[in-house]
């Protein structure tokens, strides 16, 4: 066996760009040292990747940016833990080691012809941005689309300028975007939870799907609001956290559920089907 | 399936043999009570009559800690340590043991193949043993007392010697190899077969299947026994790491004092210790013991799907290993909601 | 980057330990080193970027000095259970005893310069960032220490007992078959279970596991249940860890006041 057999083993990655998003949050766009691998890499919206720093450690991290763009990757990173403090004082031109993509990521295919309604809280907006902006880049393959972004105070919306700025370009293109804070006084826009704004969106119930991203607390509340609006339970999505240190359903450390649906958050998510999520007691 | 026999007096030079084809391991009495897998030097070591292990056989295949990578924290380049891995052989494995290693095969050579398991998996020879359960013994209800596939010779004790049956190529190349220690099974052998296997199925404590206990398991969220014997729970670890099945490994990064080299090393964790559910951020996903204890059950009482068995295996060891004397098997009858009693009735 | 490595009442073992790691050269390498006792009378307590500290606060020099020591320590790092948890010293801790009496008892009535206290950790005066335990700590977790402090980030402490490592290397569990008083189910990791390996009951010198996870009473119930009293029990827990806030209300729980 080569080394290219090691499913640990990491891809050299270029910090190209690093962008001040939050207090907390840096967007960092990347680029794959081999040409071969920037050419052949690609992944679903909704997976994630293993970001390793020699010395630090490795972490997971969701993709925010389009599979479209080939070569490249955005990842946004909270600073957090003793991986994250050190990504945050990384510059252009320094490397990260990157394996993956790992995860199911969100069913694409499927949400073809559809509606789509991307309900995020907190900062689940980072992997939700991956799917708005792949179904941007391939806006004739969907219907209409929404985006609720919602967190407490405007400085934590997360990608708040870059939808602001699409607002023009996505009313052309049927696209609604609604942004709204909780806690936030100083805010002139939107306010309320992400759920009392699912009215305004212009999908339409009957065919649409729904994916959502948020404290896994706010989750049954917003269920509970898309299904007295009349959304298919089926067609309801949630992408899910925990620390994986593998990636790749060895080390045991996102085993979650119960004794009759014990899941991998990494192979058997970290995105789940709303039954998936009520018949699997411990997954939120 | 090939089946020989071996008797008693050429069992020591079988074990001679075996140590041409790797380093030989297998079960030696290391104090008054317990036994470990040990390098044999002198097979007159090897005890035939131990039950259980501490450490399980997992530790040849994963070790407790092990390098993965050297890096290069200037160039961010990796090296893989996996280094050469010589040929061993594991003697006297049990069943349940046997099924252990299997389960972890389907969860580390799934289809991404852990190379570092596989490279250590792919060295060892596996011999069987058979043996005679204990009052921790469950692998009866696990279905896992009696295994088909997984090892290359298989030997079941005789009164007079070893029934041996043949588990694969390099089985048959070890007792083609080695024919002068071997001869034909006779119609007593099988008897004397029938007979043991009648008496250690006898002498497990309970009779029946677990299979739905999983259901009910799920179903016993609120039973007092959670918190009754929690409080007990030293929190030790003990349960997971002498587990054939438990492989849970935590991942660390050990930076050398030069500021540019160092390694990336894993090695054995449990869901029993508090960091094992911490993400970023603070937040614990079993944050109390009682949850921490609980997500053992859970986990291994939930099925491996590719084998249709449970994780856990019925080997007794979280039982038999517990400072703090916590029984699995009893604690999971009353899940069952069946009073011991009842239970003995129904062989 | 520059640091410290500093002692107050304590036996010196760390500083030792410290001392005499076999790569010191490139320790003082890739640090600066400001103040060392152990190895130089030079030098004071100057504004470092780790300082390390072992010994606990039994003076009121050592009150002093701690707090020094903390205004000029941008990271600061306990070392060894005297710095985390009092050390043997504090055994007199909540046993009832007059300290003054204890203290001429030893020192009869010999004129001594400084006031004596009942030992304490050091985190009673001063914020702790990162504890380095042992007693005295292991060559290669100093190591790991230093190494993550050398290249900007920090150690991950461990959080799990002495029974993970004892399992892992193999060695029968004493408590089990000879209901020997081993406290490794609540002692911190790091040792490789050395002394259980020498057939010697682990006595918990590393400390207790940090964040409320060491079950002094589950263990002590595991004791009780092999026919060990309190007192017997309580003595051996408080060696090491006498301010262990939970220690007397989880014993209470089990043997009852």
């Amino acid at each position: 066996m080569s080394i290219a057999d090691n499913i640990y083993d990491l891809h050299k990655c270029r910090v190209l760009r690093v962008y001040d998003m939050t207090d907390e949050e840096k967007l960092f766009l990347l680029r794959f040292e081999n040409s071969e691998t920037a050419e052949s890499w690609t992944f679903s919206p909704g997976q994630f990747v293993q970001v390793a720093l020699p010395g630090i450690g490795e972490i997971p991290i969701s993709i925010c940016s389009s599979p479209m763009r080939r070569g490249f990757f955005e990842m946004c990173i909270k600073k957090v833990g003793k991986v994250t403090d050190i990504v945050h004082t990384l510059h252009p031109g320094d490397f990260m080691g990157i394996r993956g993509p790992y995860g199911n990521g969100f069913p694409m295919a499927e949400f073809e012809d559809s509606d789509i309604l991307l309900i995020a809280a907190g900062i689940g907006m980072v992997p939700l941005r991956s799917v708005f902006l792949y179904a941007t880049d391939n806006r004739w393959k969907f219907g209409n689309i929404t985006v609720i972004n919602s967190a407490r105070y405007g400085k934590n919306l997360l990608f708040r300028k870059e939808l602001e700025a699409m607002r023009d370009i996505a009313e052309a293109e049927n696209i609604n975007i609604i942004q709204t804070v909780t806690r936030d006084p100083e805010w002139k826009g939107r306010t309320g939870r992400a759920q009392e704004h699912i009215a305004d969106a212009n999908t339409d119930p009957k065919n649409s799907y729904v994916v959502v991203c948020g404290p896994p607390q706010a989750y049954r509340s917003i269920f509970d609001t898309l299904i007295q609006q009349g959304y298919d339970p089926r067609n309801i999505y949630v992408t899910l956290e925990r620390r994986m240190k593998c990636g790749v359903g060895k080390c045991g450390h996102c085993i979650a559920g119960s004794s009759t649906h014990l899941k991998y958050i990494c192979l058997d998510g970290p995105v789940f089907g709303y039954y998936d999520i009520i018949s699997t007691p411990g997954l939120i | 399936m090939r089946y020989l026999k071996i008797k008693s007096d050429k069992i020591h030079p079988f074990l001679e043999r075996l140590s041409t084809y790797g380093a030989l391991y297998g079960p030696v009495k290391i104090s008054e009570e317990f036994y470990d897998y040990r390098k044999i030097d002198d097979v007159k070591d090897v005890a035939f009559e131990y039950t259980r292990t501490v450490t399980p056989a997992k530790k040849y295949v994963i070790p407790t800690r092990q390098d993965m990578f050297e890096f290069d924290m200037d160039t961010n380049e990796y090296r893989e340590t996996i280094g050469e891995v010589e040929p061993f052989v594991l003697f006297g494995l049990h069943a349940c043991s046997i099924v252990g290693l299997r389960i972890l095969d389907g969860v580390y050579l799934d289809e991404y193949p852990d190379k570092y398991y596989k490279v250590r998996r792919d060295a060892g020879i596996i011999i069987g043993l058979s043996c005679l359960p204990d009052e921790y013994c469950f692998c009866n209800l696990r279905r896992t007392d009696f295994v088909d596939i997984g090892f290359d010779l298989f030997l079941h004790e005789l009164p007079d010697g070893y029934l041996v049956r043949v588990g694969s190529e390099q089985g048959h190349k070890i007792v083609d190899e080695n024919q002068d220690l071997f001869e034909d099974v006779n119609n007593q052998d099988i008897q004397n077969f029938k007979k043991f296997e009648r008496k250690r199925h006898e002498m497990f404590q309970y009779q029946g299947s677990f299979d739905n206990l999983r259901y009910m398991l799920e179903l016993t969220e609120d039973h007092p026994l959670w918190d009754r014997e929690s409080d007990k729970c030293l929190g030790c670890g003990n349960c997971t790491m002498t587990c054939p099945t438990c492989r849970c490994y935590d991942v660390q990064d050990i930076p050398d004092i030069d500021g540019v080299h160092g390694k990336r090393i894993r090695y054995w964790d449990s869901c029993q210790f508090r960091s094992h559910g911490l993400v970023a951020g603070g937040h614990n996903f079993r944050e109390t013991k009682k949850d921490r204890f609980i997500n053992r059950y859970v986990c291994k009482n939930a099925y491996f799907y590719p084998l249709g068995t449970a994780y856990c295996v019925g080997c007794g060891n979280c039982t038999h290993f517990c400072p703090a004397n916590i029984d699995f098997l009893k604690n999971l009858m009353e899940i069952r909601g069946i009073s011991e009693g009842v239970y003995e009735h129904s062989r | 980057m520059k640091i410290g490595i500093h002692g107050l009442t304590s036996c010196y073992g760390c500083q030792l330990s410290m001392a005499i790691v076999r790569r010191l050269l490139d320790v003082v390498d890739k640090f600066e080193v400001e103040y060392f006792y152990m190895l130089s009378s030079k030098g004071d307590i100057a504004d470092v970027d780790v300082a390390f500290v072992e010994g606990s606060v039994s003076t009121d020099m050592d009150e002093e000095e701690v707090k020094k020591i903390r205004e000029h320590a941008k990271v600061l790092v306990a070392v060894g259970s005297c710095a985390i948890h009092g050390g043997v010293q504090s055994i007199l801790h909540n046993e009832g005893i007059d300290y003054d009496q204890a203290f001429a008892t030893v020192y009869g009535d010999r004129p001594i310069h400084y006031r004596g206290r009942v030992a304490e950790p050091i985190d009673k005066y001063v914020q702790v960032d990162y504890r380095l335990p042992g007693c005295p700590p292991e060559e290669e977790e100093i190591m790991y220490y230093l190494s993550t402090f050398a290249i900007g980030s920090w150690p991950e402490e461990k959080d799990y007992p002495v029974c993970a490592e004892c399992r892992r290397a193999g060695n029968p569990c004493i408590l089990i078959e000879r209901n020997e008083p081993c406290l490794g189910p609540v002692t911190v990791a790091g040792c490789d279970a050395r002394c259980i390996k020498y057939d010697i009951p682990c006595i918990g010198c590393r400390g207790a596991v940090p964040h409320d996870t060491a079950w002094f009473d589950s263990l002590a119930k595991t004791f009780k249940d092999r026919g060990m009293d309190k007192e017997y029990v309580r003595k051996r827990m408080a060696i090491f860890s006498a301010h262990h806030g939970k220690l007397d209300e989880m014993l209470d729980a089990i043997y009852g006041d």
